[in-house]
């Protein structure tokens, strides 16, 4: 269990304090755990792009010091980074050599050959991360069914690398070799070659970083973790040694996609994995709090500057998937970026945020987004130079915010600028009147929202409408709740330290990893002996880390997926079953499937043939906190606050509207809405009819008058 | 536009967007659930919506663009023979009629009528090209349409809920591989099914008792925002011919284009007679990809809808090969059909003229039928691309399928599928036209016969005698060649694939646009660098300074 693990390196008592890090785009969170207590203080710093290290660096004492802690306390450090998603958009990595079976070279420029966009003439594609003369072919084949066609030569493997290290100079290589998902051998070989000969040299294997069929995307995962590797393994060797310096000598763990954390040395190996590690663990914060309230299915609703973030949460689980699109260069348009296959939670992002640009379209149509403001210029009402209107100008004007506490009163933001914006920008143009173009500006982002949620949700087969909402970020809590209504979600939970969820999340995440095999195994033929030639092998690689860590085998929670199909069909469905072999042979895994098939689709097919396709296993160690809350330490005195004006956002014309405090708010209080809750970073908006009451641990919990009772 | 729109800018932008998911969440279902890798792997496919009065409302992203001309005609058809008053709930109807449907027999049509309080409010049309349709196979042999196939008139393929499985049975025993084909059909009924349980949740969220005024108004926002478009564009009269590939001899394309007052009238008289092969074009695949030729051009983002395309006139004379009748062969109509997208560009050159692009390689699609090493039979297709035109400003893409959106099979895929074994898929070094932007790059893809037995091969291929022109004083790509071991096939034909036997596709290049002259130096030092083009050529097409381009 690694809370059990977190001691001093020197094997002394368990430590008393733990961090959680999380190095967002403009902001750097902080939380701090007293593991006696339960007590948390949170620390919020910008970000320090040209050394992230930097802002971590400085913000631990910061937060330490608040706290009356000891550096020398801290027994973990949990962080969460973008900085390999940033990597990638900003094509900030390694010089990436790449070898790869012979005739295929030019498979990451070739593509699917599929344009995103039936109409666009001009389109264009992201660049391979591996320039062509980089990409050496290796003359060996493995067949489709795991069998050698050509056997590997290793002289020609090492001329080529030396070719590739010393000639184009790369850093980093990338090994790429067709259906090495069904037998890893040659690039396994090829990696005790360069790990003997060129010890200096990392590298990547395909069948490693993830073994799925269809060699674009394989490669192309391949190619970003590869890329990826030097910088990240430089920015945690600074880090380590940083920390060592400010005297935390505390053990780091590193938050993945799929929401759990590992020791540095498997985040050094898989970088790729740490794509989107923030907004897990935001995900995972919203599946641990509903734990705590005892809600096990949830819509989980971040949304910050610019872009808003969705994941569904089922029975306590945040959904997963694995497949991933990084870099997009038309902003948010599926197809334009880098398609990647690996364990993620499975997320929705919109470009929608705080600041998102609205305007009118060539079909005289109110568009907002996905283009944003960002910080620089920021929204008209920043008043640093912005002059186009963003969500944050049509919330301030709708008297949503308090233009004298933005961000508990250290910034003022200018109503005139954002009127102005929104009168020359939207009002104008499409004939609105200005109330009407700000409350269109905040509904269409609600509904831009929604719709994405619904589509999502579709896709999975998931009925929202039992879900609660979880909602966070900056800019969640002020639309959470009508984005719910839209929805038909009946319950909103507003947690304590919205603002900096996902360091709180850190806190909440387990170790685990997660490992996958392609197989192809008819279910007809199956029988239960399968499981221990298969399955259990695979079992021991995924719990593999965690062991290392010092998890007790007890403690090992596995969860275990087939992806099954027809026999014909290219796509398969996922299908939980246990994790043991008992009662699993080929009638048994067929019920399952078809069960799931009908969820998805419809009838299942009677009598086609059905086979297993791929294995998948993910280990996760015991949780953290133990189901505690936390306690979110408070800052100086909560005031009383007048009433304020509020446009007609809701249609039922524009009305007063009171508002709190939320620090004053105790648990047990009740407010009905229409109202405002106002926080340091962020305020929630209760809707009309609607009742918001503190519960036990502080949470906001509204809930949703019933859809005749809100229209009336 | 009505003087009082029933939805303001913001319930449009919502409601609309909505429709446009619902499709894309058909596309989706179809391409989870589909058995054969046309559908699954190639995206042979289109999800549509009609309104009550069957006018196109909203249109998948990712579809092939025939289908927008040809679905309103296909659901005008069905009508004809099911009456809106004899539909049920729970009917599916079918078709894969060539002048009714698609324009092949290979095009499945599945329509569901989708009811609201016991009305009709909308239909969504699921359309694939199915694996097979039996007749004799895929390509472009045949020289009438019975030969081609199974043909199924308008009929009912679910009764109110009930399949009707007759009408299965004889689907499957028409065909080679019923497994597939049937799974597809399915495939297609079950996209349906969840494009009409999502479109009544829309309705009853928004309490909209039918989609009227919002498809009119959908409607005449695009109408609009196209007219404008158009009356951007420089208005007269042009005259377009193409030469392209034909089976004995070439086949002449002529359109005649008119702008005027905001539209666009596109004639296809002087295109020459219908051919007794199968590469003759129904009119909905002309009006298709007409109309596609033109919003194209017209470079807004105006979703696809009967509003979007009706200031786009299209006529052809009945006979011509745009406009064959029945019973002319019409399997391979791409090969001939895809030429209209070039044609309505050149027509169109001197009223649009920054955007137009030069010539593409196009698509190019393969068929395979034989036996699998591991028994299973095998009919499929495989695609790949040629490189794209260049336009003003900028390079060709690379492999891009144009003018239909197909993908790529992916070799894993393939060889699994099939037990054939891919040798070669690379990009091929100057075959993107010479020009101040250059044409995108074609590729060699090559595959050995390793499934034991002969294979039979339909080749349908183009630009191999006329390769993509440039635009503006660009050079031609390269042109198409396909060869079995070294011998080079005619472009177009029935081929054995003996075991062991290698076939290999040179797939065309994109033409270039500007004179090569103009080409930055460093973009072409750059290209000499990458590869994508060779010193050798760097010098004779754009006499460039040897030295000159070494400096990269």
């Amino acid at each position: 269990m690694w809370r059990a693990t977190a001691r001093a390196p020197d094997g002394g008592p368990q430590v008393a304090w733990r961090i959680g890090v999380d190095i967002g785009g403009t902001f750097t969170d902080f939380a701090l755990l007293e593991e006696a207590s339960g007590r948390v203080f949170v620390h919020k710093r910008l970000t320090t792009p040209a050394d992230p290290a930097e802002a971590v660096l400085a913000g631990i004492p910061m937060v330490l010091a608040e706290a009356g802690a000891k550096a020398t306390d801290v027994g973990a450090i949990v962080h969460g980074t973008t900085l390999v998603t940033n990597a990638v958009i900003e094509r900030k990595g390694a010089l990436t050599g790449m070898l790869v079976t012979a005739g295929f070279k030019d498979v990451l420029e070739i593509g699917r050959e599929l344009r995103y966009d039936m109409f666009d003439l001009t389109q264009r594609f992201p660049e391979p991360l591996v320039p062509r003369a980089c990409r050496a072919e290796i003359g060996e084949r493995m067949r489709y069914d795991g069998t050698v066609a050509t056997p590997l030569d290793a002289a020609e493997v090492r001329a080529a690398v030396l070719h590739l290290v010393q000639h184009e100079r790369i850093e980093a290589l990338a090994v790429c070799l067709l259906h090495a998902y069904a037998n890893p051998a040659h690039e396994q070989a090829i990696a005790a070659l360069v790990a003997a000969e060129f010890p200096a040299l990392p590298v990547s294997t395909s069948a490693d970083v993830w073994p799925e069929m269809r060699e674009f995307e394989r490669w192309t995962t391949t190619t970003v973790n590869a890329y990826t590797r030097p910088l990240f393994d430089r920015y945690l060797a600074r880090l380590e040694a940083g920390l060592g310096e400010i005297g935390c000598a505390g053990r780091l763990y590193i938050m993945t996609s799929s929401g759990g954390v590992v020791l540095p040395e498997v985040a050094r190996r898989y970088p790729v994995r740490l794509l989107e590690s923030g907004p897990a663990a935001g995900a995972l914060m919203a599946a641990t709090l509903g734990k705590r309230l005892g809600v096990g299915d949830l819509l989980a609703f971040d949304m910050g500057g610019t872009t808003a973030k969705g994941c569904i949460i089922r029975g306590h689980q945040p959904l997963r998937r694995y497949e991933i699109e990084v870099a997009r260069l038309h902003e948010f348009k599926r197809g334009s970026g880098l398609s990647l296959k690996l364990p993620v939670i499975d997320m929705i992002e919109i470009g929608a945020g705080g600041g998102g640009i609205a305007r009118s379209d060539a079909l005289g149509r109110l568009r907002v987004g996905p283009e944003s403001a960002g910080a620089d210029p920021g929204p008209a009402c920043y008043g640093r130079g912005g002059t186009r209107p963003t969500l944050t100008d049509a919330n301030l004007i709708l008297g949503l915010y308090d233009g004298t506490r933005f961000l508990g009163g250290r910034m003022h933001l200018d109503a005139a600028a954002a009127a102005a914006a929104i009168h020359e920008h939207v009002a104008r143009p499409l004939g609105l009147t200005p109330a009407r173009a700000a409350a269109g500006i905040h509904e269409v982002i609600n509904e831009d929202v929604a719709r994405a949620f619904r589509v999502h949700a579709a896709e999975r087969g998931v009925d929202y409408r039992a879900c609660t909402m979880v909602a966070f970020g900056g800019s969640g809590p002020a639309h959470a709740v009508r984005i719910a209504r839209k929805l038909g979600i009946p319950r909103v939970v507003l947690a304590r330290g919205a603002g900096v969820f996902s360091a709180l999340g850190l806190l909440a995440s387990p170790l685990a990893f997660a490992v996958a095999r392609s197989r192809q195994l008819a279910l007809a033929g199956i029988e239960e002996g399968w499981w221990l030639a298969h399955m259990a092998p695979l079992i021991a690689e995924a719990a593999a880390p965690l062991r290392a860590a010092g998890v007790a085998e007890a403690e090992i929670t596995l969860r275990c997926h087939l992806d099954i199909r027809y026999v014909g069909q290219g796509h398969a469905v996922e299908v939980p079953v246990p994790a043991h072999g008992t009662g699993q042979g080929g009638a048994a895994l067929r019920a399952r499937f078809e069960v799931r098939y009908a969820e998805l689709y419809g009838e299942p097919l009677a009598g086609t043939p059905a086979t297993i396709t791929g294995l998948k296993v993910e280990a996760i160690g015991p949780d953290p906190l133990g189901g505690r809350p936390f306690q979110i330490v408070a800052g100086d005195a909560p005031t009383r606050r007048p009433a304020r004006r509020l446009a007609d956002v809701d249609g039922r014309g524009a009305r007063d509207c009171a508002v709190y405090d939320r620090r004053a708010l105790a648990p047990g209080a009740v407010v009905a809405g229409p109202a405002l809750i106002e926080e340091a970073e962020s305020t929630c908006v209760i809707g009309a009819c609607d009742r918001a009451r503190i519960d036990a641990d502080g949470n906001l919990v509204v809930e949703l008058a019933a859809a005749a009772e809100a229209a009336a | 536009m009505s003087a009082s729109p029933a939805f303001d800018a913001v319930s449009l932008g919502i409601l609309w967007d909505r429709l446009i998911a619902i499709t894309d969440e058909g596309v989706s279902t179809l391409v989870r659930t589909a058995f054969s890798t046309v559908v699954r792997e190639g995206y042979d496919l289109s999800v549509v919506l009609l309104d009550a009065d069957g006018a196109l409302l909203a249109q998948g992203t990712q579809s092939i663009p025939s289908f927008t001309g040809s679905a309103p005609a296909t659901l005008r058809h069905m009508l004809n023979r099911f009456p809106p008053a004899e539909l049920r709930p729970g009917d599916v109807v079918v078709t894969n009629d060539p002048w009714m449907g698609s324009g092949h027999l290979y095009d499945i049509n599945v329509m569901r009528p989708m009811f609201r309080q016991g009305r009709i409010v909308a239909y969504v049309l699921s359309i694939t090209h199915l694996p097979d349709i039996g007749g004799s196979g895929f390509g472009s042999e045949a020289a009438e349409l019975w030969q081609e196939g199974l043909r199924l008139p308008v009929a009912k393929l679910v009764v109110a809920g009930r399949r009707d499985e007759f009408l299965m049975e004889l689907i499957a025993t028409n065909v080679r591989v019923p497994e597939q084909v049937i799974g597809d059909v399915l495939a297609n009924v079950a996209c349906t099914a969840v494009a009409e349980r999502q479109l009544l949740d829309l309705m009853a969220e928004y309490g909209l008792a039918d989609l009227g005024p919002l498809s009119h108004q959908i409607q005449a926002a695009s109408e609009a925002a196209m007219r404008a478009r158009i009356l951007a564009m420089r208005p007269g009269t042009w005259r377009a011919e193409l030469m392209i590939e034909g089976i004995d001899q070439p086949i002449r394309l002529a359109c005649t284009a008119t702008l005027a007052e905001g539209a666009v009238a596109l004639d296809f008289a002087g295109s020459q007679d219908c051919v007794p092969f199968g590469v003759n074009v129904p009119f909905c695949f002309t009006n298709g990809y007409a109309i596609y030729a033109v919003k194209c051009l017209a470079g807004a983002p105006i979703p696809n809808n009967a509003g979007a395309t009706r200031s786009i006139a299209v006529t052809a004379p009945a006979g011509c090969i745009l406009h064959a009748l029945p019973p002319a062969a019409t399997a391979a109509r791409h090969s001939v059909g895809w030429f209209i997208v070039p044609l309505v560009f050149r027509a169109l050159a001197a009223a649009a003229l920054d955007a137009v692009p030069a010539e593409s390689g196009m698509i190019n699609m393969v068929n395979f039928r034989g036996t699998h090493r591991d028994g299973r039979a095998i009919t499929t297709l495989h695609f790949a691309s040629g490189g794209c035109g260049a336009l003003r400003g900028l390079d060709g893409l690379p492999t891009i399928s144009t003018p239909s959106s197909n993908a790529g099979i992916p070799v894993e895929v393939w060889e699994a599928e099939t037990s054939l074994t891919v040798t070669e898929k690379r990009l091929l070094t100057d075959s993107g036209g010479a020009g101040a932007f250059r044409g995108g790059l074609g590729q060699r893809l090559s595959m050995r016969n390793d499934t034991g037995a002969a294979l039979i091969v339909d080749v349908m291929g183009y630009r191999t005698d006329y390769p993509a022109a440039g635009a503006a004083g660009g050079r031609a790509g390269q042109a198409r060649q396909m060869l079995i071991n070294d011998r080079l096939l005619p472009h177009k034909g029935r081929f054995v694939l003996a075991p062991g036997d290698r076939l290999t596709r040179i797939e065309a290049g994109g033409g270039g646009y500007g004179a090569p002259g103009a080409r930055d130096p460093q973009r072409l030092a750059a290209d000499v660098a990458a590869g994508y083009v060779s010193a050798e050529a760097a010098e004779r097409d754009y006499r460039a300074p040897p030295a000159k381009v070494r400096g990269a």
